[in-house]
């Protein structure tokens, strides 16, 4: 029996859109930070890689973990795999941001600071979280039957989520290099109007990325889902 | 005067887009195979 496609097709389509608009976005956001966001002061032009370092980040710890560890509670919850497909999808999605972090981080570093890394909490937790995300990615290649692949994988998810707030409060509870929060903190942020708008689109434009990406990574496995499904049938 | 430091930012937005594009472009290449 041949399986209806059409559904899983239109997701990939409809991805495939949000992820060229994301990419033109993100482009876009270059541009607005090099030609139209004033230099800052001290720090010169490698300031500005803040306006790519920190939106991949925010998509990162705020909007990928989180979704990860929900479509993973969801799931222990209600065993349906579709909750374990988003959070594979998801946790793909957040390694590719949580790799930009993780090297624009040192490329700024190394003029600010004068070093490429340091073992700043931060930077730690957040590298640290990366390694999880991979791990989580090798024990699903590892484990064959899907609904251990689910379970086992969902546990490792949940405890990515957990080192969020970890990292978000690292800098408050240990000393290191990386500056405090600017934007996401109790009172207003302390960033120029002009460079509160970069950052904010770039936000904006990031998490556009993040939704078309996610959209068609789980297109994609939708498709090979119901063939295997026919398949087995 | 601020230092000038520009070619760090130039790397990390080569670095950047260089990550995401392949990205991008192996989900199209798994997208094309999986709708032939």
């Amino acid at each position: 029996m041949t399986p209806d496609l059409g559904p899983a097709y239109a997701v990939i389509r409809r991805g495939l859109v949000l992820t060229i608009l994301g990419i033109v976005g993100v482009g876009v956001v270059m541009l607005l930070a090099i030609q139209f966001t004033p230099v800052e002061a001290r720090q010169g032009l490698a300031q500005k890689i803040f306006y790519i370092h920190v939106p991949s980040a925010t998509v990162t710890l705020w909007i990928a973990m989180p979704l990860t560890g929900l479509a993973s509670c969801l799931y222990l919850w209600l065993h349906d795999l579709r909750f374990d497909r988003f959070a594979a999808v998801s946790a793909e999605v957040a390694s590719v941001f949580c790799l930009v972090v993780l090297t624009t981080g040192p490329i700024w570093a190394k003029p600010i600071w004068g070093t490429w890394w340091t073992w700043d909490g931060r930077l730690t937790l957040t590298l640290f979280l990366f390694f999880l995300l991979l791990g989580y990615h090798t024990l699903r290649a590892a484990v064959r039957d899907p609904v251990e692949r689910g379970r086992f994988s969902a546990v490792i998810s949940i405890m990515g989520v957990v080192l969020v707030p970890f990292i978000h409060l690292s800098v408050y509870l240990w000393r290191g290099l990386h500056p405090q929060p600017i934007v996401m903190k109790p009172s207003a942020p302390s960033l120029p109007p002009e460079m509160l708008r970069t950052l904010l689109i770039g936000i904006a434009v990031f998490i556009l990325m993040y939704a078309g990406m996610v959209t068609l990574r789980y297109g994609i496995q939708l498709v090979r889902d119901v063939r295997e499904a026919a398949d087995a049938a | 005067m601020p230092p000038d430091n520009g070619r760090y930012m130039v790397a990390a937005y080569i670095v950047a887009g260089v990550v995401y594009l392949t990205y991008v472009i192996s989900l199209i290449v798994r997208a094309r195979r999986e709708m032939k």
